[in-house]
């Protein structure tokens, strides 16, 4: 429950404000800079919950701007306070397109009307796009005059206070279509001996419907425990699962959409699809996988003269698919110079800005296996002192019609009770590498 | 005009004639410039120029009665709320205003009038809030939105004034128990009564009934995910099961929302059932790994979300002597990109996870840390590895090869960091080889830091029977004892007297003379004075007086005595952490620090009396995974029994060249296209629709 909300930029300066109570004077703000400042000199580690004066701040940094959420109690729910923040920053995307400082100053009038909407008395209350888009539009409000009927006056729609407050009533499509994304990020810390540290799959199953009315849907996974259960839970001994394409999903976390005492109980995946663009649900793996896009880096530094790269990647898929904008971002150290390539597929660059070069591969078949080497000359004086560097080797990849993990969706049941129309389910899969697909240098 | 044009300082008169030029000009084209007015009014109040538009109240009342724009009441309900401290006498026009705005049926509008009659700390608005108050909960033809702001108006009200909110106690938990209100506004009513009870002491606890506690829950699914949070966060602490099957049953209700795609949901389901667990006598193990995983699962959401985990989880390590939560140190590795504060808080959970079966793989990490190019990340990793060696008495020796390994990496800030974190080892394990110590002082003369030096003299002090020549180490110290810092001063002071008593030579003696004599009659401090006199007397209380009944075996009993064992403590105080547990997700559970410490007049929270109470917070019986325990229907679902002991993270990696097999290949036949990620579209849209148009069984 936060008592206000603050747009500030990128050195604390308030843009914009919203009260939501009265609790904590509008001068409180006017610290937040020195704050930061002063939590940055301090120890470099700038958490995201400072505190002064018995007024706490919690803040994320989005592009140039700061959210700040602030509040008296120490009991409050930050993780609400958060958590709204970050949905204030997807809403205010749908409607300004980039959230930056200069859009949040053009956009001002509507911002403060979607900071009414979205939260109350420092509760959050509508945070879905779509709803809000119906009655805050750019346009203000006229008010009619009280001696009409009052029927025409504008008031928020009446399914907010239904049960499905996701979606309006009376969608239409000509042609329904529900279109099913199913992204799965690999998330890899590789150690310099080629030992997998950790490795997680972490997968994504995106909705975009275009569905008219109040369909109910139902979704169908080849997941061990939705699949298996109701036979298992009926004999009570447990047969060990025979289906080998069954997988195991962990952590599910689902849409608010969902019926989560469904699943429970049912394992089955029922839901009233917000219109539009949503993430259905997202689940995390843990099964040891080997390195998708296998890689081994070998820097040898002589001292003082150059540096030589050595650097295989092989695509550790099947002969059939491939990898697509393959990346291999391997640092060096700072001021090299007269970079020298020698490779014969994708194209090398050494961007001294990020002072590491950089191997690009359009099209990785599977099962290929590509080397470059690189040469680069070190400055014959260096700063002694200089402890070295120990930035990992970044890879990113894509692979288009592929699951890691064997995930599949077996059926999508659209179910509209008064319309009753066909509609067309698409799914597609990709795997991509995730923000951390890393291999540690020595 | 632009907006930025809106934004610049004006004078209230130069306001007040562009109201009337723009009065005077019965047009259309007015209504703008009114409302533009208006808008420099509120800009101006925002940017803090509140008693220049103080002045303006008279045109903004006048405004108020005559114009019925939505957007010009807005700004007048805000004119008011900026004004509210200024206690202006036109308040009690505006009351009426206010009051016929309340009447009117436009809803924004009586929300808008309800929140600006809370909020003005005057008794007539008071007065007026109550009676709209009344009508508005108790009439079930309002509607959701007006009853929420209703709620709020009430702890509006109690803010301002302590007593106002007192009469509504009991109508709120009617409204919580009432079937026919909306359920958002049943949620509500919760979380005010919730609210009202933290910040008024002496008002009962309230105490939900079992049926009204599963009544709130079974409206879940009606709400949106904010009142969930609100349901939650509300049912923890004010529901007190009577008996273990209630609460058990409980448990399994709330488990389901930990699945939700909200943080703030699923850390508020989290906190219920860590409560609710305070009330069993057993828990399935499977539980426990549903809730270990959730746990994980959150660690990969945004930076700052991730961070309030991470607390959290420090908090769950902390609460019991066998950690409630089973999760793999690897999730807790440092990750190149992440944020400062991030690392920071896994390398202190890395160290509270650590135990002698997972050590050697945290201290690799700990290793790779401790060379990082941040300073302040690496001087972290040594200082945990010193804690660890303190920590753990079986793996010392590998905590300190690892350390002595460092040492030879040869950067400053590195042997700084080390020998300061050396003084804590040795003095839990005293019996260290020679050779450890010979390696440690050879870097006698790089250290710099106070800390680091106080140290070194620390360890030449202390184990200068192996040190054959540690006068002449010790000499670096003390040759420029005017010049260094206190707290070496300190050290080199101590030390000097320590090897005097030690052994008694005239190169010892004269040492200690010349430090004792420099601090009585060059020190500026004078607690460093105070303190080498005091050593001077107890010295020549020896030397001088024969018959003085200490002797010299006293004395260096007294200087060089018996050091007290060292122990780390990582334990926070059991009434602390009740509290905290019971906070979870809250910003108290960030800095760990107990909200009564910070507010005195809030209520602590505290685990409610219940005859079902554990007692003590590690008796709490684990029951294996098997299906013949009771209610095995929700527990032992496949997803949550599955076995994590085959799916360790770090396996060895020796068959590279083999495509990987757990690799799924798809069929091409079900690809669709979607704008949004960038796989290539299939050229022909007619081919599509030929493998698509089926849809699926």
């Amino acid at each position: 429950m936060a008592s206000c909300v603050y747009f500030c930029d990128l050195r604390g300066k308030c843009i914009l404000s919203r009260r939501y109570r009265d609790d904590i004077p509008s001068s409180a703000i006017e610290k937040f800079p020195t704050l930061l400042v002063d939590a940055e000199q301090e120890s470099a580690v700038v958490p995201p919950c400072l505190s002064h004066n018995g007024v706490y701040y919690s803040f994320i940094q989005h592009n140039d701007i700061y959210l700040v959420s602030m509040t008296r109690s120490m009991s409050i729910n930050v993780a609400q306070s958060l958590a709204f923040l970050y949905r204030l920053v997807e809403v205010l995307t749908e409607y300004v397109k980039t959230v930056e400082e200069e859009s949040i100053r053009d956009n001002f009038v509507i911002i403060y009307e979607l900071l009414d909407e979205m939260m109350d008395y420092g509760i959050p209350q509508i945070t879905e796009t779509k709803m809000l888009k119906q009655y805050i539009t750019q346009k203000s409000f006229k008010l009619i005059k009280s001696a009409k009927k009052s029927k025409n006056v504008v008031r928020p729609p009446s399914q907010l206070t239904q049960s499905v407050s996701w979606r309006p009533e009376g969608i239409v499509y000509k042609r329904n279509e529900a279109f099913l994304d199913v992204v799965e990020s690999i998330n890899m810390l590789i150690s310099a001996q080629g030992q997998v540290l950790r490795s997680e799959i972490l997968g994504k199953v995106k909705v975009k419907s275009r569905l008219s009315g109040m369909p109910d849907l139902k979704l169908g996974l080849n997941d061990k425990g939705i699949f298996t259960s109701g036979t298992d839970l009926a004999d009570g001994t447990a047969p060990p699962t025979t289906k080998k394409s069954n997988i195991e999903l962990e952590d599910l976390k689902f849409h608010q959409c969902v019926r989560l005492s469904k699943f429970e109980n049912e394992k089955i995946i029922t839901f009233i699809p917000p219109d539009g663009d949503f993430e259905l649900m997202n689940y995390r793996l843990t099964t040891p996988i080997k390195p998708l896009i296998w890689c081994d880096v070998k820097i040898q530094v002589h001292s003082r003269s150059r540096i030589e790269i050595h650097c295989r990647a092989a695509a550790q898929i099947k002969k059939k698919s491939t990898a697509n904008n393959v990346e291999i971002t391997i640092p060096v150290p700072e001021d090299v110079d007269s970079p020298k390539f020698r490779y014969f597929h994708g194209s090398v660059k050494y961007l001294p800005e990020k002072n590491a070069i950089v191997w690009k591969i359009k099209t990785f078949p599977g099962g290929k296996e590509y080397s470059m080497a690189a040469q680069m000359g070190l400055p014959s004086v260096t700063d002694v002192d200089t402890p070295k560097s120990k930035r990992p080797v970044q890879v990113k990849f894509q692979i288009p019609y592929f699951t890691t993990s064997g995930i599949q969706v077996r059926y999508l049941k659209v179910n509209e009770p008064k319309l009753q129309y066909q509609s067309y389910p698409w799914v597609r899969y990709i795997t991509q590498s995730g923000d951390d697909y890393t291999i540690r240098t020595t | 005009m632009s907006d930025q044009r809106v934004f610049t300082r004006h004078k209230a008169y130069e306001i007040r004639a562009e109201l009337q030029q723009a009065d005077n000009k019965r047009f259309k084209a007015s209504a703008a410039r009114q409302k533009n007015a208006l808008k420099k009014i509120i800009a101006n109040i925002t940017m803090g120029y509140l008693n220049e538009m103080a002045s303006l109240f008279p045109e903004i009342l006048k405004f108020w009665s005559i114009d019925d724009d939505m957007e010009v009441k807005m700004a007048c309900h805000q004119y008011a709320l900026a004004m509210a401290p200024t206690k202006s006498s036109h308040f009690e026009e505006a009351l009426k205003l206010i009051q016929d705005d309340f009447a009117s049926s436009n809803e924004r509008l009586r929300i808008m009038a309800l929140n600006t009659l809370s909020s003005i700390p005057r008794p007539s608005y008071y007065s007026a809030c109550q009676k709209c108050l009344e009508s508005v909960l108790t009439r079930s033809s309002e509607s959701a939105d007006l009853k929420r702001a209703a709620l709020h108006a009430i702890l509006n009200m109690d803010q301002a004034d302590k007593n106002s909110a007192r009469p509504y106690v009991s109508f709120l938990s009617q409204i919580i128990n009432e079937q026919r209100q909306f359920p958002s506004v049943r949620a509500h009513a919760l979380s005010v009564l919730d609210a009202l009870n933290e910040s008024h002491k002496d008002l009962p606890p309230m105490s939900l009934s079992h049926d009204t506690c599963f009544n709130l829950l079974e409206l879940l699914p009606e709400l949106n995910e904010w009142d969930h949070t609100l349901i939650l966060n509300g049912l923890t602490a004010n529901y007190v099961p009577q008996t273990h099957s209630e609460s058990h049953h409980l448990i399994e209700v709330v488990l389901p929302h930990l699945q939700h795609v909200n943080t703030s949901v699923s850390l508020a389901a989290l906190k219920l059932i860590l409560y609710l667990i305070n009330y069993v006598d057993s828990i399935h193990e499977s539980i426990v790994k549903r809730l270990s995983s959730s746990v994980v699962a959150l660690l990969n959401k945004p930076s700052e979300l991730q961070f309030l985990v991470l607390r959290n989880v420090i908090l769950l390590l902390l609460g019991r002597d066998k950690p409630f939560l089973q999760i793999d140190v690897s999730y807790f590795f440092v990750e190149f990109n992440d944020p400062i504060y991030i690392k920071d808080t896994k390398l202190e959970i890395l160290y509270l996870l650590a135990k002698e079966d997972n050590l050697r793989q945290i201290l690799q990490e700990l290793k790779d840390y401790a060379t990082d190019i941040d300073i302040q990340m690496s001087r972290k990793a040594i200082r945990a590895i010193g804690n660890l060696a303190v920590k753990l008495e079986n793996s010392v020796d590998d905590c300190i090869n690892v350390l002595l390994d460092l040492l030879d990496f040869g950067v400053e800030y590195i042997i700084q960091e080390i020998i300061s974190v050396f003084r804590n080892v040795m003095r839990k394990y005293p019996e260290q080889d020679s050779e450890t110590i010979k390696r440690l002082v050879a870097f006698n003369d790089s250290v710099q830091e106070p800390e680091s030096r106080s140290a070194m003299i620390w360890i030449i002090t202390q184990f200068s029977r192996s040190l054959p020549n540690f006068l002449t180490l010790f000499r670096v110290f003390s040759d420029n004892f005017g010049e260094e810092s206190l707290e070496v001063q300190f050290s080199v002071l101590n030390s000097s007297v320590k090897f005097f008593v030690r052994t008694r030579s005239s190169e010892t003696e004269e040492l200690c003379l010349k430090i004792l004599k420099t601090a009585v009659d060059n020190a500026d401090n004078p607690d460093l004075r105070e303190r080498a006199l005091m050593y001077w007397r107890l010295l020549s209380l020896v030397q001088q007086r024969a018959d003085s009944n200490i002797s010299l075996d006293d004395i260096v009993e007294i200087v060089d005595g018996e050091l007290p064992l060292i122990t780390l403590n990582t334990r926070l105080d059991p009434a602390v952490l009740e509290e905290l547990e019971l906070n979870i997700g809250s910003i108290a559970s960030i800095y760990l620090k107990p909200i009564g410490q910070v507010f005195r007049l809030n209520r602590t929270m505290t685990l409610p009396q219940s005859p079902v109470l554990n007692r003590n917070r590690d008796s709490l019986e684990m029951i294996p995974d098997t299906r013949s325990s009771k209610s095995s229907a929700s527990y032992s679902d496949p997803i949550s029994t599955r076995s994590r002991a085959g799916s360790s993270p770090v396996k060895k990696m020796n068959d590279h060249d083999k495509p990987a097999e757990t690799v799924n290949h798809l069929k091409m036949k079900r690809r669709t296209t979607i704008g949004s990620s960038k796989v290539t579209r299939k050229p022909s849209i007619l081919s599509r629709r030929i493998s698509i148009k089926r849809p699926f069984t």
